[in-house]
């Protein structure tokens, strides 16, 4: 069985595939959550995962880096298998950053001392460099003046603007986001979605699950319907939302009200 | 019958000393019993499964017994087990913390139970390792959201401090009935201690209701 896939060629990376997923297999009991996902991620690309809930998208997020364990497939990031070595998955992970549907900020640190933390525990740097770090870090989110707030005094899109900045503090190759904008209130979810725009510009590769049809459109480089474990249709945005070619895709993106 | 309240006055330095080795019995429980009782609940929830088992053995065996019984065992096994000739102090404040730690190991396991799994993997994907996820994200969210409990046991602690009165140890209730049986002044006595224990409990208490309030979990 072969997933439609685009010959479009890929704007972005060349041929420098930064993740590459090959029959990914991942069961929760009986319940099979992926079911052969073939995908790549190419450098300096967005790719965004959409399709309708449980049908896998945050699950392959999840197992991008090492969250969850898969059962079958590879998965490759940059050019090397997912270690099963805790050590050597850690490191590996560092160079990953993941942003969470629920922001999970450490509610006991300041956003300043959040966004430290990774780059003051794992990476070892000095409490200053780590500083001046999250003190950049909070800038590019348009956070500078909220550094002293504890999570609990800001508002859900700054919350996950803090995220974010901790995410990019760890300086990762890759951003892993799973549906980022999915907590929040309708009139934040705009000031989120530009961060994430912004961070696409600079040409960070990026992997979405979302359910932001705009965005994928806008901002995605390379669109990946997902349906009860598997990628039925992927390829550029014009693609899947101007011509997509599976029934599925088609009625997924009519539920949504899509209208091309 | 006529009360003759000079006697707790004629007695005033022995039971403010008396007074100061509650308070210190108490302090030095605690500061046995939070860090063991975190150790504990640690080893419950994450060690091997052998001293898993063992953990929770001591915990369900020691929150479940008298703690009266508790510091007899301590008074007449102890000195037999490890061949020491401690004194009365040291077997009392052995006998609280052995109690106390189980309670607070108890606490502690809740608290980092209350943790949502979230936040682990938060740190797990900054590429924390597990240890240090618990030391920099559990262990201080945790913490905080047990320090209300904690601060109760420490005013039960402080009351029960004088169990420890039945081995000798010349804290505050053993010192008060002391001076009761040499003087037969009962109801002075008893007043007297009633006093020091409400004096010193209350603002302990109400320092309690503040913490709760402070530490109110907001996320």
């Amino acid at each position: 069985m072969t997933t439609p896939q685009s010959t479009a060629p890929r704007a972005k990376g060349g041929n420098s595939k930064i993740i590459r997923y090959r029959g990914v297999i991942k069961r929760f009991g009986s319940f099979t959550a992926l079911n052969g996902v073939d995908l790549d991620v190419h450098a300096g690309e967005v790719v965004c995962l959409i399709g309708p809930s449980g049908s896998g998208k945050s699950t392959l997020l999840r197992c991008t880096n090492g969250l969850e364990t898969i059962d079958g497939g590879e998965i490759e990031f940059e050019g090397a298998l997912l270690p099963k070595d805790e050590r050597a998955l850690r490191a590996m992970r560092a160079r990953m950053g993941m942003v969470f549907q629920s922001f999970e900020l450490f509610p006991h640190l300041t956003a300043q001392q959040n966004v430290a933390e990774g780059p003051r525990t794992v990476q070892k740097v000095s409490l200053a460099e780590a500083n001046r770090r999250a003190v950049a870090m909070l800038a590019k989110v348009g956070l500078a003046d909220k550094a002293a707030n504890y999570p609990s005094a800001l508002s859900g899109g700054q919350q996950q603007r803090v995220a974010i900045a901790r995410a990019l503090a760890m300086e990762p190759d890759v951003m892993l986001f799973d549906e980022p904008t999915s907590a929040l209130d309708p009139e934040t979810i705009g000031e989120v979605l530009n961060v994430m725009k912004a961070l696409a510009e600079e040409g960070m590769t990026m992997v979405v699950v979302t359910h932001e049809m705009t965005f994928a459109r806008r901002v995605g480089d390379w669109v990946a319907v997902f349906d009860t474990g598997r990628i039925i249709e992927q390829g550029p945005p014009t693609q899947i939302f101007d011509a997509p070619t599976t029934e599925r895709t088609r009625d997924f993106l009519s539920h949504l009200g899509w209208s091309g | 019958m006529t009360l003759d309240w000079s006697v707790v006055w004629q007695h005033r330095e022995a039971l403010v000393a008396a007074t100061g080795t509650t308070i210190l019995l108490t302090i030095a429980t605690m500061a046995i019993a939070v860090p063991c009782g975190l150790m504990v609940a640690a080893l419950r929830l994450y060690a091997w499964a052998p001293v898993r088992t063992l953990a929770t053995a001591y915990v369900e065996l020691f929150r479940n017994l008298p703690l009266i019984l508790v510091v007899f065992w301590a008074f007449y096994v102890l000195p037999i087990w490890t061949g020491l000739g401690l004194s009365p102090l040291a077997t009392g404040l052995a006998a609280l913390a052995l109690n106390v730690t189980a309670y607070n190991a108890e606490t502690f396991r809740a608290g980092l139970n209350s943790i949502r799994r979230g936040q682990v993997e938060a740190a797990m994907a900054l590429g924390m390792s597990r240890t240090q996820a618990l030391r920099r994200v559990i262990v201080p969210q945790a913490l905080r959201r047990v320090l209300p409990v904690l601060a109760s046991t420490w005013v039960s602690l402080f009351k029960d401090t004088s169990l420890v009165s039945v081995i000798a140890v010349t804290e505050l209730a053993y010192v008060a009935m002391q001076v009761r049986a040499q003087t037969f002044r009962v109801l002075e006595m008893l007043t007297a201690m009633a006093a020091i224990y409400w004096l010193l409990g209350y603002p302990q208490a109400k320092l309690v209701d503040w913490i709760q309030r402070k530490y109110r979990v907001t996320e």
